[in-house]
């Protein structure tokens, strides 16, 4: 790295560089620091904007909605929605049941897969290393395109219409691959995977008990990114399913978007044919949104201590 | 060990690969006889359909369906160099503030709050645009009361290249920062305070040190970007407008193009014949950038 920096001033005194008085001459100066910190809190503000909107506008009562539409702070409140979303509602509980399903297994495999996969690229040792690096790593360079990847998916290995559709394609990712083979470079010290070897343990037992426990933050990581991509997953099933009893959370609530908007712009058009007060309430499709949301959000917190350990590690050299 | 993860990209990544010769055939489902030697209705009928050349290109380029497939064409490499661009200052520009920061801990809920949309799916994206934009949406519950003219964003174009790059923004800066700002963390500290006693303010470090310290991760990012530039975010084009008619010209990209061709009753190859550009072009134009950066700066190189 070509630094233009004299190279004397880097091997400065020691005690004039002492950590604590570094970091005070490094900070930034109290009004620089107080303005940093405003606009940054602004910007919170403004990032949480659309989450407070789909918030409040689930909880915005029908008749405040129709003579007003939506607003940042609705006239009259109503909790109706949700309690209509739970005392019915069945194509919302089958796209939960589904989506619920498909996540746990969709991240269980590919927790399974990516660490599996990873590990003998990270040892120096594995012959057929820089093969399946490559094998992995081209997948990320070329692809056969929508046309073929939707008739291989549904004529050769026909998935379609099936929870299968809904995660199996979602189940693997050589990023993830090349994220975690570092993470092991980095966070697995040779020495013990030696010691356990010489100490008998054959290679399975060495990754399950002395390197997958080391390397919990890295796999938290592909858990947490795998169950969020299959949770959020719509195009699988856009693509592979036809039949309402296999569709995911977000396809349904798409689709009921899609429906609302159409039938309330061409209202004029069908007046006589469809009432539009008769319509599904547009709370409730609100509510909907939320409600595929809120599992995230209760999620993140606890994951969120191991994931930007496991990025950072797994990504810099990555 | 390998084997479970090399079945999956077998079945899904290689598998499809020969299927780009689709763009040069016309596809004719044909039922394989009791003896052919492959029973796969698709492989077999891939195999018997005749060959034609650019046929299925000239369809794209036919006088009623030029000016969309450039159009398209247009939408997709635009947005890609927009988000390439404006994503690589932000994410860069967001992670020095935040590195910068003297609370440590407000830094970390800031940082939390500003990934928090990574995780938040493009179609509930969606039902904010239709509660913000639509003619019942808030932007207009607020603009009535100051007499302007409402909006209705899924009938007017201009709207749609600032809902995507905001939305764009607001999804992919968080999580894109993370890199930055853990590549500016490994950066020794001894750097900076021999910079500071020379003289240099936090602009000089931060173009002297800090940023030839990003380059090699952010020339990475790039190649594979430039790689995907005629990709898109499918979900983000495809539910983000909600098949709005009047807003296509502007919202469509390749994907969303190629998936309703895909659908639609045309001939498989048209819808294939544009697939074919996205991922042979994508594919050249990735072994392109690498060849150049290998040329300059050879560490850097992908491969």
């Amino acid at each position: 790295m070509d630094i233009p920096i004299k190279p004397e001033a880097a091997l400065l005194d020691k005690s004039f560089a002492s950590k604590k008085e570094g970091r005070d001459m490094l900070a930034l100066s109290p009004t620089t620091n107080v303005v940093l910190t405003i606009l940054l809190g602004f910007l919170c503000v403004l990032t949480l904007i659309p989450i407070y909107v789909i918030v409040i506008a689930s909880i915005t009562s029908e008749a405040s909605l129709l003579s007003n539409g939506y607003q940042l702070w609705p006239t009259e409140f109503s909790t109706l929605a949700y309690t209509f979303l739970f005392s019915q509602g069945s194509i919302v509980i089958t796209a939960y049941k589904n989506t619920i399903i498909s996540t746990v297994a969709g991240t269980v495999l590919s927790v399974f897969m990516v660490g599996l996969y990873a590990y003998p690229l990270s040892r120096p040792n594995f012959k057929f290393k820089t093969f399946f690096t490559f094998f992995a790593f081209f997948t990320m360079l070329f692809g056969g395109g929508l046309v073929s990847y939707y008739m291989v998916t549904r004529q050769i290995l026909q998935i379609q219409n099936s929870l299968w559709a809904l995660f199996l394609p979602s189940a693997f990712s050589p990023f993830w691959v090349i994220v975690m083979r570092t993470f092991y470079q980095t966070n697995v010290p040779n020495e013990i995977i030696e010691s356990a070897r010489i100490d008998g343990a054959n290679e399975w037992r060495t990754l399950f008990q002395i390197v997958m426990p080391l390397a919990i933050p890295g796999l938290a990581t592909v858990a947490l990114f795998s169950a969020i991509g299959i949770w959020n997953n719509f195009f699988n099933c856009l693509l592979l399913v036809d039949e309402a009893k296999y569709y995911s959370l977000q396809f349904t609530i798409y689709t009921t978007l899609n429906n609302i908007r159409f039938l309330l712009e061409n209202a004029d058009k069908m007046a006589g044919l469809v009432n539009i007060s008769e319509l599904p309430s547009q709370t409730f499709r609100m509510a909907m949104a939320v409600v595929t949301v809120g599992p995230i959000i209760f999620a993140y917190p606890f994951f969120q201590r191991y994931f930007i350990r496991g990025l950072t590690i797994g990504a810099v050299k990555g | 060990m390998v084997l479970p993860g090399a079945i999956w990209l077998l079945l899904f990544s290689y598998l499809p690969m020969p299927g780009v010769v689709l763009a040069f055939k016309t596809y004719r489902l044909v039922r394989p006889p009791a003896d052919a030697f492959i029973q796969n209705k698709f492989i077999y009928s891939l195999i018997k359909s005749p060959w034609v050349g650019l046929d299925n290109f000239r369809y794209l380029t036919l006088p009623t369906n030029i000016d969309a497939t450039l159009t398209y064409i247009r939408n997709t490499v635009l947005y890609n160099l927009l988000f390439m661009v404006v994503g690589l200052v932000l994410s860069v520009a967001l992670a020095v503030m935040i590195f910068e920061l003297t609370n440590r801990f407000l830094a970390k809920v800031y940082h939390s709050i500003f990934f928090l949309p990574f995780f938040i799916s493009w179609i509930v994206v969606a039902y904010v645009v239709y509660a913000l934009g639509s003619s019942q949406g808030i932007v207009n519950s607020i603009i009535a009361p100051m007499g302007l003219a409402p909006i209705e964003v899924y009938k007017e174009k201009a709207f749609w290249p600032f809902i995507f790059l905001i939305a764009n923004i607001w999804k992919y800066t968080g999580n894109g920062s993370i890199i930055y700002l853990a590549t500016i963390t490994g950066i020794d500290r001894e750097l900076y305070e021999a910079a500071a006693i020379d003289g240099a303010g936090k602009w000089k470090q931060f173009v002297h040190i800090t940023l030839p310290h990003l380059v090699p991760v952010i020339v990475l990012l790039q190649i594979l970007a430039v790689g995907r530039i005629f990709g898109s975010d499918f979900d983000m084009f495809y539910t983000l407008p909600n098949g709005a008619a009047l807003v296509r010209d502007v919202t469509q990209t390749l994907d969303v193009f190629v998936y309703g061709m895909l659908r639609s009753s045309l001939p498989l190859g048209y819808p294939a014949a544009a697939a074919f550009l996205q991922s042979i072009v994508g594919f050249i134009l990735i072994l392109i950038t690498n060849a150049i950066v290998r040329k300059t700066k050879p560490e850097m190189a992908l491969f």
